[in-house]
């Protein structure tokens, strides 16, 4: 809680990474400050130093190399959703990105890295990254890492926003020949996420031959539910399908979030719903 | 748009561009909180976290050291420098209870978000900053929340110094309730649940107080709706004569009710810019918006029918929960709810009571329809129910209640006086307008598809320009017309705009009436040391009043300038011409300046004809107002009985509850359209709110009473995506006994709009045996209600 | 890396064309800048949380919400507010005119949001269909209007604005 914060622009991960292991708590990482102001507007967040990373040319930049589609952490929602490297190689988070909320000024100014770092169970970004077996490369004074963002999710001990630094998302393209889809339920056109799911389908003479599913905004962090949905595999697409989904689903949220997005009870059974919607989006897409 | 005057001279009916607007568009009008003043200071108030609490000790020690802070008033100390605020409507004029309400708590809190104690500093972070670091010791006391718990003989009330938690009850009967009800086919039996919702305009208040020691007054710049009456509450306040207070409302950023006054931080801003002897600002944030509550109603409606869908009488027990009491008009939207029954229906038999409750909850402000948004809410929604029970297309049986055209004036059974109407013309209007009849056939189509499609119905009736007995809230107003010597116009006026195009309005009406150009016009307002008392914007009433002043003052201005143009061109004054400026008799002309200077230069000689200067004030006292009680002590307060009827088409997606709104139709009888394209504008704006009031607009708490709503996150109003095509009609049947048949337009729309609405799903899922009637109907309550439906009915086929 | 740490900061922006050089607090947005320190007040608070869009102004041609912006992190970067829509002579561009002429705002406290949301539609889509133009729209909440007017004046600067460049 500082009155009286100080700043500081490092010019290198190397310079940005020491400096932050050398503050003591209260420091925080700003680039578009579209997550962070809020709370600081209303002074429910008071860092004593702002450790402002937009100089970071690491942090800069869409690049396909080796087969792998690298996002700088600073790329912006508007350039997930134009870039012709991010529409061709992975469509499926190019299009997630439209449903970013805040609307287009949102999307000029918010990025993916601070998407990301938020960790917040009702953005639309870490559904897709999910099931694209995305990985982030982090950077801090130990060095650098590249984990999955499933291991992200369930690690947190990454001390990213304060201690370390997301650097970039590396992506393996998406084959042309897959069906994806991603589908969000909200209130309204301003409300933000109540559930969403994102979906890849791959099949081979109608029959489902993989099938990756996520959802997210229906528990605290977004689920990777494709394991449990494994049973499609190998069927054509039928309507019994949606039962099986919806019996695998109803035991996967027993810690749906209640909130003014919607209650639990409802957030539940929304998550199959939106579930079957992306399958079957996903599987549209292909015919 | 009925504008067939597009090529008339005459401004009025005419959509032309406002005056106003180049101010919003350029970035250039002066909203209050860009208003700053030498030596200005900040203020940050600490708002009480909980719900129900003694105040045992506040330490202020901290805050008080940190540097840039001037000044931490608690309300300990605020209570030796200023007086409790008096209520804008005082209950006891309504039989009801008065609270002493402070700008500071003392000793105990009533409500979550209560002012406690205010900081002033020379940056509005460090004072922000400063809050944090007050010590309040609160001993925690368990709220009252529910307004039936609220209600029981055991209840702790809320106010201390009162024996029950109620402010009011009073009935609202006529004729054999009883025996109507007794005696008919059928009662049908509807509870209508309205929950919190409220304006949130986009601008948030402000205030921001200057003392002027030389003369030892206060101005107020605010976001203020009634200058003049605030002026009169501030003077009770801070124990000061109302000609050392002024208040300047500047270029208003919406209001809809929430800037009316009575509200704490006006009269804190300015004892505190006294005590410190500089300004002292204030700008409310979103979340103290939010606090501001309204319509939190609970209605028990029974209808008594005769088989043939006839309504022969109509009982209601609502309870309104209006939160803790507060010195704003909200609390007494509750009585318009009550008197305002039953809107448009010839029913003669009613047996309404209307329980006016306290909780711990914060307290209400005027919003938008002002209770009668709810009258709709309750009656529209009642009868689809009974509709659909008897088996009636919902629009045969509106028109079979519907008062009938040729009885008007009508006595309606609460003892107002309705001027005019043409209800069922009015709703046949909005229903042709969208193909009611074709739409039902979609409907079928659709659900062979298995989609869900409603139509809907909502009718409203907003009586518009009220006027309370004893307060502030006048039936009438007045405007001033000054003419230069140059010939250009001023218009003061006691009416101000929330930026909804009054001035235009009352501008378009004076260049007509005095015979000038639009854009010599200059309309001022919202000052009380340069305008004529008056009463402010509400209750749809700017144009009527503030336009039937303007138009009898120029009346009185434009007989000078023609005698003075007839003098100087040595004619007949019956044979002289006045229209947009130019003056002519026959072949004779003369400028209209050269008349304004002659006025103002030759008073001794060719213009002594008249008495100068070019100057009259007017009031426009509207009739029809009845202060008077009738022998049943019944008053009827309104001129003027605005009107509107709507259709709904909805989709529901069974899956997930959502509901999408594909179309509106609206049918407006305002009387006569000054400026269509406005009056089109208030409408539209009033249905917007009706869509976010019904579908998603909903300010919650939990169960110790702190409110969980404190942004746009969680209060989510209606986007553009939101906002399907709405078709608009107008069916005017003119007022009688106002100026050029005004009847008001703004109010309406809000409770036709959401009952059409709330009618259109519960039709669109009338497969399912479907009724909701507790709002707002948010995906999830649909969902569930279609849930519970399914399960109680399994048998029933689902496409 | 301690001697990174500033108390304050220097900051270059070129706003409404004009350059300025500041010193500032590290913790002020964008918003409050504009406002309080160089007497922007066009540019208008509505929640401070990012949902209501009163704020937007356009950073290096593209809207942004500046109360949800860290000013500090900002440098050398072109700003324009609702201010530097006009000429210098104060004559209002078409697409302000065409929000005038047809009763596009009433309160009109939400125009930095919709005048800039629209300038940076236009620019990519010349002829938006009204779904386009309510997506474009989405980012600012207006709560006078219903968007009908609002949607009514786009189309009309679509047409101004194609008119003044043929």
């Amino acid at each position: 809680m500082s009155l009286y914060p100080q700043f500081a622009k490092p010019n290198t991960t190397e310079q940005a990474s020491q400096l932050l292991s050398g503050l003591s708590t209260g420091a925080v990482i700003i680039a578009g400050g579209q997550e962070i102001m809020p709370s600081v507007n209303y002074g429910h967040l008071m860092p004593s130093v702002y450790v402002d990373i937009n100089s970071l040319k690491d942090l800069v930049g869409i690049n396909f190399e080796n087969n792998e589609l690298s996002i700088g952490a600073l790329t912006v929602h508007r350039d997930i959703q134009n870039n012709e490297l991010v529409k061709e190689h992975v469509p499926l988070l190019s299009y997630a990105a439209q449903w970013v909320g805040g609307g287009w000024q949102v999307h000029n100014r918010g990025t993916i890295g601070g998407n990301i770092v938020s960790m917040h169970p009702l953005y639309d970004i870490i559904p897709s990254l999910l099931i694209l077996d995305a990985e982030v490369e982090i950077i801090s004074a130990a060095g650098t890492n590249r984990v999955s963002i499933s291991d992200l999710l369930n690690d947190t001990s990454h001390g990213l926003g304060s201690k370390s630094i997301l650097s970039k998302i590396i992506i393996k393209p998406m084959s042309k020949s897959l069906g994806w889809a991603y589908e969000k339920l909200k209130i309204t056109s301003g409300g933000y996420g109540s559930a969403n799911s994102a979906a890849i389908v791959e099949t081979k003479n109608s029959k489902i031959i993989s099938l990756r599913v996520s959802v997210g905004a229906v528990s605290p962090l977004p689920v990777d539910i494709s394991s449990s949905l494994s049973s499609l595999i190998g069927n054509e697409w039928n309507d019994s399908l949606n039962d099986i989904i919806t019996s695998k689903c109803s035991s996967l949220f027993d810690d749906a979030l209640s909130d003014q997005q919607g209650d639990d009870q409802w957030r539940r059974s929304m998550a199959s719903v939106m579930a079957i919607r992306s399958i079957k989006a996903a599987l549209k897409k292909i015919e | 748009m009925g504008n067939n005057d597009e090529n008339s001279d005459l401004y009025v009916g005419k959509s032309v561009r406002t005056l106003e607007g180049k101010g919003p568009v350029s970035g250039r009008a002066k909203y209050t909180s860009d208003f700053n003043f030498d030596g200005q200071l900040y203020a940050h108030i600490l708002r009480s976290p909980h719900a129900s609490a003694d105040i045992k000790s506040i330490d202020t020690s901290a805050a008080e050291k940190i540097s840039g802070v001037v000044k931490v008033l608690t309300g300990e100390e605020a209570a030796k420098y200023i007086d409790p605020i008096p209520h804008y409507i005082d209950p006891t004029g309504l039989g009801g209870k008065v609270a002493t309400i402070r700008c500071l708590a003392l000793d105990y809190v009533w409500c979550y978000g209560q002012p406690v104690a205010v900081v002033v500093a020379e940056e509005k972070r460090i004072a922000q900053y400063a809050v944090s670091k007050i010590n309040v010791d609160y001993d925690i006391k368990d709220p009252v929340i529910d307004p039936a718990l609220a209600l029981r003989e055991d209840a702790k009330p809320v106010v201390r110094d009162w024996d029950s938690n109620l402010i009011t009850q009073l009935p609202f009967s006529n004729g054999d309730p009883e025996k109507a009800i007794s005696s008919a086919d059928e009662v049908i039996q509807t509870e209508v649940k309205v929950h919190r919702f409220s304006t949130q305009p986009i601008e948030t208040r402000c205030y921001n107080a200057v003392w002027e020691a030389e003369t030892e007054s206060i101005t107020l710049y605010g976001t203020v709706q009634n200058p003049h009456p605030l002026r009169n509450v501030l003077s009770k306040v801070l124990r000061m004569p109302e000609n050392k207070i002024r208040i300047h409302a500047p270029t208003i950023g919406g209001a809809f009710g929430l800037k009316m006054h009575g509200h704490p931080e006006e009269g804190l801003m300015c004892i505190l810019s006294k005590l410190t002897r500089r300004p002292v600002k204030w700008v409310e944030s979103r979340e103290e918006c939010l606090l501001v509550g309204a319509r939190e109603q609970v209605h028990n409606v029974e209808l008594a029918v005769k088989k043939d869908g006839t309504i022969t009488a109509l009982r209601d027990n609502f309870v309104a929960n209006t939160g803790a009491p507060s010195a704003t008009p909200g609390w007494a939207m509750s009585f318009l709810t009550g008197l305002t029954m039953p809107g448009p229906y010839a029913v003669r038999n009613l047996d309404v009571l209307l329980s006016a409750v306290v909780t711990n909850k914060p307290g209400w402000n005027a919003s938008r329809g002002y209770g009668k948004e709810v009258t709709a809410m309750a009656l529209e929604i009642s009868i689809d129910n009974a509709a659909r029970q008897l088996g009636i297309d919902p629009l045969e049986m509106r028109c079979k209640n519907f008062i009938k055209s040729d009885q008007f004036p009508y006595d309606s059974p609460t003892g107002l006086i309705y001027d005019s109407g043409d209800y069922s013309g009015v709703l046949m209007k909005a229903a042709k307008a969208i193909d009611y009849e074709g739409w039902k056939v979609k409907q079928k189509e659709a659900l062979k598809e298995g989609r869900y499609i409603g139509i809907g119905i909502g009718f409203e009736l907003t009586p518009e320009g009220g006027a309370v007995p004893g307060t502030l809230v006048a039936g009438y107003d007045t405007s001033s017309v000054k003419v230069g010597p140059d010939g250009s116009v001023r218009v003061l006026t006691g009416v101000t705009s929330p930026g909804s195009g009054n001035p235009t309005g009352i501008a378009q009406i004076v260049a007509d009436e005095l015979g000038v150009k639009l854009d010599t016009i200059e309309v001022i307002q919202g000052d009380t040391t340069t305008c004529p008392y008056g009463f402010g914007n509400a209750s749809g009433r700017s144009t009527i009043v503030g336009g039937g002043s303007a138009a009898k003052a120029a009346k009185k201005v434009r007989e000078k300038i023609i005698k003075v143009a007839a003098a100087l061109m040595e004619v007949d004054e019956k044979t002289v011409n006045l229209i947009q400026g130019n003056i002519t008799s026959g072949d004779k002309s003369i400028s209209l300046e050269e008349v304004c200077y002659a006025v103002y230069t030759r008073a001794y000689d060719v213009a002594s004809v008249v008495e100068p200067p070019l100057e009259s004030t007017a009031t426009f006292k509207p009739g029809l107002i009845r202060h008077t009680p009738d022998e049943n002590g019944r008053i009827n307060p309104y001129p003027s009985y605005s009107n509107a009827g709507f259709i709904a088409i909805t989709e529901v997606d069974i899956e997930t509850g959502q509901t999408k709104l594909l179309k509106i139709s609206v049918a407006h009888d305002c009387g006569k359209a000054i400026n269509p394209i406005l009056v089109e504008g208030q409408a539209n704006g009033a249905i917007s709110f009706g869509i976010g009031g019904s579908m998603s607009e909903n300010i919650v708490f939990d169960e110790n009473g702190r409110q969980l709503t404190n942004n746009f996150m969680d209060y989510v109003m209606p986007r553009a995506h939101d906002v399907p095509e709405i078709l608009q009609s107008h069916h005017d049947s003119p007022n009688p006994v106002t100026y050029m048949g005004l009847k008001g337009a703004g109010e309406a729309g809000v409770g036709g709009s959401a009952s059409a609405i709330v009618n259109s799903v519960n039709n669109a899922l009338s497969p399912f045996g479907v009724l909701i009637t507790d709002l707002p109907l948010t995906a999830p309550r649909v969902w569930a209600a279609i849930q519970l439906a399914r399960k109680n009915q399994p048998q029933r086929k689902v496409a | 890396m301690e001697d990174l740490l500033e108390d304050t900061v220097l900051i270059q922006l070129r706003i409404n064309g004009k350059y300025h050089e500041l010193e500032i607090s590290p913790s002020v947005s964008l918003l409050d800048l504009l406002r309080d320190e160089l007497n922007f007040k066009g540019t208008h608070m509505g929640c401070m949380t990012g949902h209501c869009g009163a704020c937007t102004v356009m950073i290096n041609g593209k809207t942004a919400k500046s109360c949800i912006t860290l000013a500090s992190t900002l440098s050398n970067v072109d700003i324009t507010t609702i201010e530097g829509l006009s000429d210098e002579e104060g004559n209002l561009s078409p697409l302000q005119e065409s929000f005038w002429n047809t009763a596009g705002f009433q309160c009109g406290y939400c125009a930095p949001g919709m005048l800039f949301l629209t300038k940076e539609l236009l620019e990519d889509n010349p002829n938006p269909t009204d779904d386009e133009i309510k997506t474009a729209l989405e980012g600012t909440l207006c709560r006078c209007t219903g968007y009908q007017s609002l949607i009514r004046a786009v189309k009309d600067a679509a047409e101004n604005i194609s008119a003044s460049k043929s």
